[in-house]
């Protein structure tokens, strides 16, 4: 049995990585908001227990709205944007000022766009940093209880592992108090072309 | 009642009474056996439906991770507790396609899921008593042993029992 252990210089470097585009990912949230205010707080890069997963984000019973994005090319990545469905409705009606901030099929486009758009921006940032080629697929979108939707992704991204690499980041707008997280999951193969990239040992 | 949670790619055991209790099943299947001569019941909680394309590159082998190792897995551990294969039971949830896109072959994770547990189940000789699988929604699944009854619930599609 083998146990990947990974340094703390390299978990300092995905947090950087994290921080630099879901940065870029935030200035792009704040521009939807009529530049509105959008905090982030430090990402966490974790080596996470799989089983713990489902967990992570308040209970896997809560219910919740995640837009998924695989991004393959050079480096395989999978995104996860979940926001509460109190903080999806904010975020519907501030988008869409005439909407009843429902959940509708409407409402679930505009939450793929936010979704297009935040990743997107991380995409570009990860993708200059790393010098590599990114190739998002068109975004998912589920509404539903937590662990079912990080479960599901997981499996979608076939991760086998018992425990995965998971960047993890908090955002806060801070007048209409939207509230979301973004979680990335690195295949595996692709921690060791970023190490690579970047000239980490 | 004691109630034991079964998290993700694992399984639990109980006897005479209590509730197994897995939350959040997405893609997922649980699985739950029972034997109610001897009320011992098992719960299974898969993530993938097979461990052939992954047995060489996990760093380490859980076998509750897949529908094909987990299920013989879970007989073999009831058997330990007094239950016996030829009496068991099996009721069975998840395998949902929560995102809105197929894989590009045509079938999502979750019926693959679903199928390979069917399959194992069949060589196994375990009869299903009662599903509620497929569709685009998250299940929870609460399994009282004393009973053999399922109950599945949801968000806002309610409660269901097996």
């Amino acid at each position: 049995m083998k146990k990947r252990r990974l340094s703390r210089e390299k978990f300092d470097v995905l947090k950087e990585l994290a921080n630099i585009g879901v940065g870029n990912a935030l200035t792009s949230l704040s521009k939807m908001l009529n530049e509105e205010k959008v905090e982030m707080e430090v990402p966490e890069a974790d080596l996470a227990p799989l089983q713990d997963i489902p967990d992570l984000l308040g209970g896997a019973e809560l219910p919740v709205a995640g837009i998924y994005i695989e991004s393959h090319g050079d480096i395989g990545l999978t995104i996860l944007f979940v926001l509460s469905l109190d903080s999806a409705y904010k975020l519907i009606s501030a988008l869409l000022p005439d909407s009843q901030g429902e959940l509708d099929e409407m409402g679930r486009s505009v939450l793929l766009e936010v979704g297009n758009i935040l990743t997107g921006s991380y995409l570009n940032a990860f993708s200059i940093m790393t010098d590599s080629r990114m190739l998002p697929s068109p975004p998912k979108i589920a509404v539903d209880m937590s662990g079912a939707i990080i479960s599901t992704v997981i499996a979608e991204a076939r991760i086998v592992d018992d425990e995965v690499v998971i960047l993890k980041t908090s955002l806060n707008s801070q007048q209409s108090n939207i509230s979301g997280h973004i979680l990335i999951l690195p295949d595996r193969g692709s921690l060791k072309k970023i190490f690579t990239l970047l000239g980490v040992r | 009642m004691q109630t034991l949670k079964v998290k993700i790619a694992d399984l639990a055991v109980l006897r005479e009474r209590g509730i197994l209790l897995t939350v959040g099943l997405g893609s997922c299947v649980g699985i739950a056996l029972h034997d109610a001569e001897n009320k011992v019941g098992g719960l299974a909680h898969i993530l993938l439906s097979c461990s052939c394309q992954f047995e060489n590159r996990a760093n380490s082998f859980n076998p509750a991770k897949f529908a094909d190792t987990a299920i013989p897995l879970l007989v073999e551990e009831m058997e330990k507790q007094g239950g016996k294969r030829s009496r068991m039971r099996a009721k069975i949830a998840g395998g949902s396609q929560l995102f809105s896109y197929r894989q590009s072959n045509g079938v999502s994770i979750g019926e693959r899921n679903i199928e390979a547990v069917r399959q194992t189940l069949k060589k196994l000789e375990i009869p299903i008593r009662g599903e509620d699988v497929g569709g685009n929604y998250g299940r929870t699944m609460r399994f009282f042993v004393e009973t053999g009854k399922v109950v599945i619930s949801t968000v806002g599609k309610g409660e269901k029992e097996l």
